[in-house]
């Protein structure tokens, strides 16, 4: 848990992408879940920034 | 080492076998039965239960290529009597043939599309996949994943601006559209694959090549192109199936002149009635050459379906 | 035959000087041929998504070429977003994906376990298994419509020789209780050969000695298959799940043959909805609205799988 942190403080690739991807899959679980409304109307948003992170982080170095 | 731990015992090997074999019968079942459909009678095909043993006919195949309309006595003997053992065929039913179907020309359809994006396809895919493998190229991971997400659109989500785009350069419902439009959905494919047959193709031939005063190119055609045959071979296989077996930009961009098997086939119908031999027959038709290539690549099915990344 | 002659002089000549014959760099021939390819898909792929993107913005409809197009902003996707129907297609996308997955893990992974048994004859038995996956799916779809027939469909005289059901009481696609089953059964059945053979070379890549050390240990088999079998597999797993995943959330041809969404729309996965706006309705602005929508979910799964996939390179 140390490290992940660590890695978000020093722009570290491994734990970004990390918090990208639980973004996305965030997203995804919100567009699909059949319990609120509310949540399905929130999750292009929350997607659409993962991916976004998801492209940037990517070019940050190991 | 002749004995090792690891090694399943001879008993768990059978039980293995069994489980494995029962489900490769369940699972080819359907297959033979469309193959079996084929060859059945319409009544045969839609009788209770259904038939395990049957007189073969191929009925269905001469339904599948005709179209065909129904006489009453006095019209049937104005005709005359079948010329040919097709259409004594379907007299037998009262049927005259009034004409061919248009499945032959789906068909056609399908071999010129699916063969000249291949074509096309690996043309393309091999440079790249050379280039992306032997040289730096600037931002190469970032062009390698742009290429494969192209693969992965949905392709009616794609098919919205591209029916706007064909239609107003002219290219809706031809050849050229599809096998334009088929090539760039299987390039991230063969692009992929082919950069990981030439990895595996060691750097030392063409460095050696090109002391003995062979030029990059050169190195290219003569020592690596050959080197990479099977790779090709199989690469082209799978983008051919791929754009074989394509139902949604071709249900969607084609309508009569460069249609495609796969939008055809369901829409196949008799003279009274669903013809399900003639639709069995025309999937047979269909299915059957994917069927013998899929045996012929199982080595390299792996890497194919995974885009190279699986080797083994 | 001019380039042939151009070959034999650069052939003849040192190294440096035939790059100087034939003009081509390392760099510029490695430009040369990637250019085609990112060309033709910059053209029929990138540039139809920015004109997706920016339609998305209007009320254009396809069917009416005289209407005024005008820019309205983010209405249709706050549109999309607070639609109920739509959320109820993605409900049954949901339903599709989570059973088809989880099936085909089941299936696929048992059967690449008792295929890594290395019985005598299992290449043959595992290319059988494979013939489905690379069939197409509409075809199938269309074929399996006949299997599922009530009365005459092998299906439903398979089901009703083994429980005793009347075969002729019950119809897969007609009834909207069971359509959802009856495509999730066609998929896993087309598709578990592909978890089963991405799960194979999973096990075929641990290697032996593993298990022998575990063994010397006197770690129970029980104990191997969770901390050994399970943890080296599960990348090659992630693969596959991911893949399906994307593949399923897309899903189109199968299930348009199969069902074509109905009964009522109870199986009308998200493209076939799609299609429906976009080619039936004729609503482009808003159809490409939730094109870019299905785009954006298609790409972050995508990121995520190509990590994945450099994750099982590396082994």
């Amino acid at each position: 848990m140390t490290r992940f942190f660590n890695g978000l403080l020093h722009l570290r690739r491994g734990a970004w992408e990390m918090l990208a991807s639980a973004l996305i899959a965030a997203g995804v679980f919100m567009l699909m879940q059949p319990f609120a409304l509310a949540l399905y109307s929130w999750s292009f948003v929350i997607t659409l920034l993962g991916t976004v992170m998801f492209i940037i982080v990517s070019h940050f170095p190991e | 080492m002749s004995y090792s731990v690891t090694e399943p015992s001879q008993r768990q090997k059978w039980f293995a076998g069994i489980l494995v074999v029962g489900y490769a019968l369940i699972t080819i079942l359907p297959l033979v039965w469309i193959i079996a459909t084929s060859f059945k009678s319409p009544a045969d095909a839609i009788a209770y239960p259904p038939k395990t043993f049957f007189t073969p006919t191929v009925e269905g195949y001469v339904n599948v290529f005709t179209t065909r309309t129904r006489l009453t006595e006095e019209q049937l003997k104005a005709v005359g009597e079948p010329q040919t053992w097709y259409e004594r065929l379907v007299r037998k039913d009262g049927l005259v043939i009034s004409g061919p179907s248009r499945f032959a020309e789906r068909f056609t359809n399908s071999v010129i599309i699916g063969f000249g994006s291949t074509v096309l396809c690996i043309v393309l895919g091999t440079a790249a996949a050379y280039a992306f493998s032997r040289f730096k190229v600037p931002l190469k991971d970032d062009l390698l994943f742009f290429i494969l997400s192209t693969r992965m659109m949905p392709p009616i989500a794609v098919a919205i601006p591209i029916f706007l785009m064909f239609r107003s350069l002219g290219l809706n419902d031809t050849h050229a559209g599809m096998i334009l439009l088929y090539t760039a959905v299987n390039l991230s494919l063969s692009v992929w694959l082919l950069k990981g047959f030439i990895d595996e193709i060691p750097v030392e031939y063409e460095e050696a090549a090109l002391i003995d005063g062979y030029t990059r190119f050169q190195a290219f055609y003569k020592v690596v192109l050959p080197q990479a045959a099977t790779g090709i071979a199989s690469t082209a296989i799978f983008c051919l199936i791929f754009a074989w077996n394509e139902y949604a930009f071709a249900v969607l961009l084609t309508s009569g002149n460069a249609q495609t098997a796969p939008p055809f086939i369901p829409t196949i119908i008799g003279v009274s009635g669903q013809d399900w031999p003639a639709v069995a027959a025309g999937a047979t038709l269909f299915l059957v050459p994917v069927m013998v290539f899929t045996i012929l690549l199982r080595k390299h099915l792996l890497r194919g379906i995974t885009f190279g990344a699986v080797r083994k | 035959m001019l380039k042939s002659t151009v070959d034999r002089v650069a052939g003849a000549t040192p190294h440096a000087l035939a790059k100087r014959v034939r003009g081509l760099s390392d760099r510029s021939l490695a430009w040369l041929f990637v250019a085609p390819s990112i060309v033709l898909l910059l053209a029929v792929n990138i540039f139809p998504l920015i004109w997706t993107v920016r339609l998305s913005f209007t009320n254009f409809r396809v069917n009416r070429p005289n209407a005024e197009v005008q820019f309205i902003g983010l209405k249709n996707y706050l549109s999309i977003l607070s639609d109920k129907d739509i959320w109820l297609t993605m409900q049954a996308t949901a339903h599709f994906l989570i059973w088809t997955i989880v099936l085909q893990v089941l299936i696929g992974f048992s059967l690449a376990y008792l295929i890594n048994k290395k019985f005598r004859g299992n290449d043959l038995w595992t290319t059988i298994i494979v013939l489905p996956m690379m069939l197409s799916p509409a075809v199938v779809g269309n074929f399996w419509t006949f299997l599922y027939q009530p009365q005459i469909g092998l299906f439903n005289y398979a089901v009703g020789f083994l429980t005793g059901a009347d075969p002729s009481s019950f119809s897969m696609i007609g009834d909207v209780s069971l359509a959802p089953w009856a495509i999730i059964i066609v998929d896993t059945w087309m598709w578990t050969p592909f978890v089963m053979l991405i799960c194979l070379a999973g096990l075929r890549s641990i290697p032996s000695s593993i298990y022998e050390a575990a063994e010397c240990d006197r770690a129970s088999k029980w104990r191997q298959f969770w901390t050994i079998t399970i943890p080296l597999v599960l990348p090659f797993l992630m693969l596959a799940v991911l893949f399906r995943g994307i593949e399923n959330f897309k899903m189109f041809d199968l299930v348009v043959q199969l069902t074509g969404g109905g009964p009522g729309s109870i199986t009308e996965l998200t493209s076939i909805n799609l299609k429906r706006e976009a080619f039936e309705k004729w609503r482009t602005g808003y159809a490409s609205a939730y094109a870019v929508i299905l785009f954006v979910t298609v790409f972050g799964l995508a990121s995520i799988y190509v990590k994945a996939l450099n994750k099982v390179k590396q082994r």
